[in-house]
């Protein structure tokens, strides 16, 4: 047996494999991955000191930028927080309405990750296809909110405008259209032997450790656990809709992947129910002035389930009109350092880049 | 209306075994107030006994006119589907925290940024320093009394003709001698 020399390699920060700026310290033997570490810094922007200097509503400038293929799950995370401390009702409409956004913010963030996905296996069709579709759910957010990436449209109380005259029936068209490409994109990537060769026993994240690594999402639901915000702790009207929580056994990249391909369909089943459902009326409970908005004292925590698992907000408030303290967890703190640092070890180097997409480890929410 | 009989139950499963305090805050949510030095044992004890197994969150709140730092470690129950808040004070000046990453790998994370960004110590913390900031040389960056405006002020050159913040329309005009349009009359309906 020849005895390879260990050498120090590092991908990143700067990777067409890497969602943002992010390294990798990898120590190799070969091929082979021998030990791992992540290394952030790439992107402090400070959101969080920044935010105590501004009032309840700037505070929504900042924080859809934590995550950028996930504005919206942060706003509304946030939103709930501030509202279990002001102890401000939602009207009904409005809940609906962020369910619907919810899901649309899902499934955008699965073309994207589709891209990724594929990409990182050396696929380039398949990222074609999903971003030049994924404009299509971008055209609907654009139509309702103003804005393709950044919304701002979740706010305490409600949502800040109500749907325009027309956007339900375009979105159920939307929905059909995206559900039909899903059919195409099982030939061209689930089909596709290279991807499942690629996958398969790929980057696993053991069962029994998974929860306590702190693995959340479809990470975990790969893992065959069944678990998500939306049932565990149901918030908004997600008590009312049926769909179903796809699990997964294996842990590996594909178990991953399969979750992914089948929560995308319960998203498009989620906003067909809820375009039925939704009742007329309110949309906002609205802040008188939201310039010199006070919210009372207290600590909130509120929990969300975004695309790549729980997302968390800390709110801290000491009773005056700017948040006193406001702290984030996204998935990617604990799967882009210590999951990846954990699983890395043992893998190829060509696979890093695949395994860290489908942890769907996004470097602006670890240091924000 | 739950009647809270599982976020009843644990409560007292706590308080009783460690003599705190704690409440229910409301359906989901136990918080419990406990001694800086006897955190990882009820944890140790919430994570062992109890399952819960998921450490959700860590976070520090500078609670500066108190002088004191509040640690919030929060732990989620698969199972019960509840989620606890087990609260401590430790004092500001000489921050010295129990390392809890012995219990959850995960902590060492935010154990290193909180080391950072509030210059809290927590003996025994493997890693490397730098976490998120590097080369830092002022005072650990999220505790109250760091003023960001003043560093900014400070360590950041600003862009000539930008001094005071002028109106950027203003300075191109004074500059190149162009007639900068006027846009609320150019726009305007009437």
């Amino acid at each position: 047996m020849v005895r390879e020399k260990e050498t120090t390699l590092y991908l990143g920060p700067q990777h067409p494999g890497i969602t943002g700026n992010m390294m990798v310290k990898l120590k190799v033997q070969g091929d082979t991955v021998v030990s791992a570490s992540t290394h952030v810094g790439y992107l402090h922007r400070a959101f969080e000191k920044l935010i105590e200097r501004r009032n309840w509503i700037q505070a929504f400038t900042l924080l859809c930028r934590f995550c950028v293929p996930e504005p919206d799950p942060m706003e509304l995370t946030y939103a709930r927080a501030v509202e279990e401390l002001d102890n401000r009702e939602v009207p009904e409409r409005a809940k609906y309405i962020r369910v619907i956004v919810m899901e649309l913010a899902r499934m955008q963030s699965f073309m994207l990750w589709y891209a990724g996905q594929s990409g990182s296996a050396g696929l380039y069709l398949t990222p074609q296809w999903s971003v030049g579709d994924r404009n299509y759910i971008l055209d609907l957010f654009e139509d309702l909110t103003g804005g393709r990436i950044y919304h701002m449209y979740i706010w305490p109380g409600g949502v800040r405008r109500d749907l325009p005259k027309g956007w339900t029936d375009k979105t159920l068209r939307t929905m059909d259209y995206i559900e039909k490409r899903l059919d195409e994109y099982n030939k061209i990537l689930f089909d596709n032997t290279i991807f499942q060769k690629r996958a398969q026993g790929v980057g696993i994240v053991p069962k029994d450790k998974a929860i306590e690594w702190g693995v959340v999402g479809p990470v975990l639901r790969g893992t065959g656990i069944r678990s998500d915000v939306r049932i565990d702790e149901p918030y908004e009207v997600y008590d009312k809709i049926d769909f179903d929580i796809p699990t997964q056994e294996g842990g590996d990249v594909w178990a991953r992947a399969l979750v992914r391909k089948e929560e995308v369909r319960q998203s498009i089943r989620i906003i067909r129910q809820a375009i039925a459902d939704m009742p007329e009326g309110e949309y906002y409970n609205k802040v008188s002035n939201p310039m010199k908005w006070t919210v009372p004292a207290g600590q909130a925590w509120a929990r969300t389930e975004s695309v790549r698992g729980e997302i968390g907000f800390h709110v801290t408030s000491d009773g005056g009109n700017k948040p006193y303290r406001v702290h984030v967890k996204g998935a990617a703190y604990t799967h882009g350092v210590t999951v990846l640092e954990k699983i890395l070890p043992g893998q190829n180097i060509a696979d890093v880049s695949f395994i860290l997409n489908s942890l769907g480890v996004c470097p602006p929410e670890i240091e924000r | 209306m739950t009647d809270l009989l599982k976020e009843n139950k644990l409560l007292d499963a706590i308080t009783t075994s460690f003599k705190i305090e704690g409440k229910v805050i409301r359906d989901h949510r136990v918080e419990v107030n406990a001694d800086k030095n006897t955190v990882s044992s009820i944890l140790l004890f919430v994570k062992n006994q109890l399952g819960y197994i998921h450490l959700a969150h860590m976070t520090c709140v500078d609670w500066i006119d108190q002088g004191e730092y509040e640690m919030i470690y929060t732990v989620y129950s698969p199972v019960d589907k509840i989620t606890l808040f087990v609260k401590a004070r430790i004092d500001r000046e000489k921050p010295i925290m129990e390392n809890i990453d012995t219990i959850w790998d995960q902590a060492n994370t935010y154990e290193r940024e909180m080391r950072e960004m509030f210059g809290i110590e927590f003996p025994g913390l493997i890693g490397e320093h730098d976490f998120i900031l590097e080369d830092w040389d002022q005072i650990p960056p999220m505790r109250k009394e760091f003023d960001t405006h003043k560093y900014a002020a400070e360590t950041f050159f600003t862009r000539p003709g930008r001094e005071d913040a002028k109106d950027v329309r203003e300075e191109i005009n004074k500059r190149s001698g162009a007639k900068v349009p006027d846009f609320a009359k150019k726009y305007s309906r009437e």
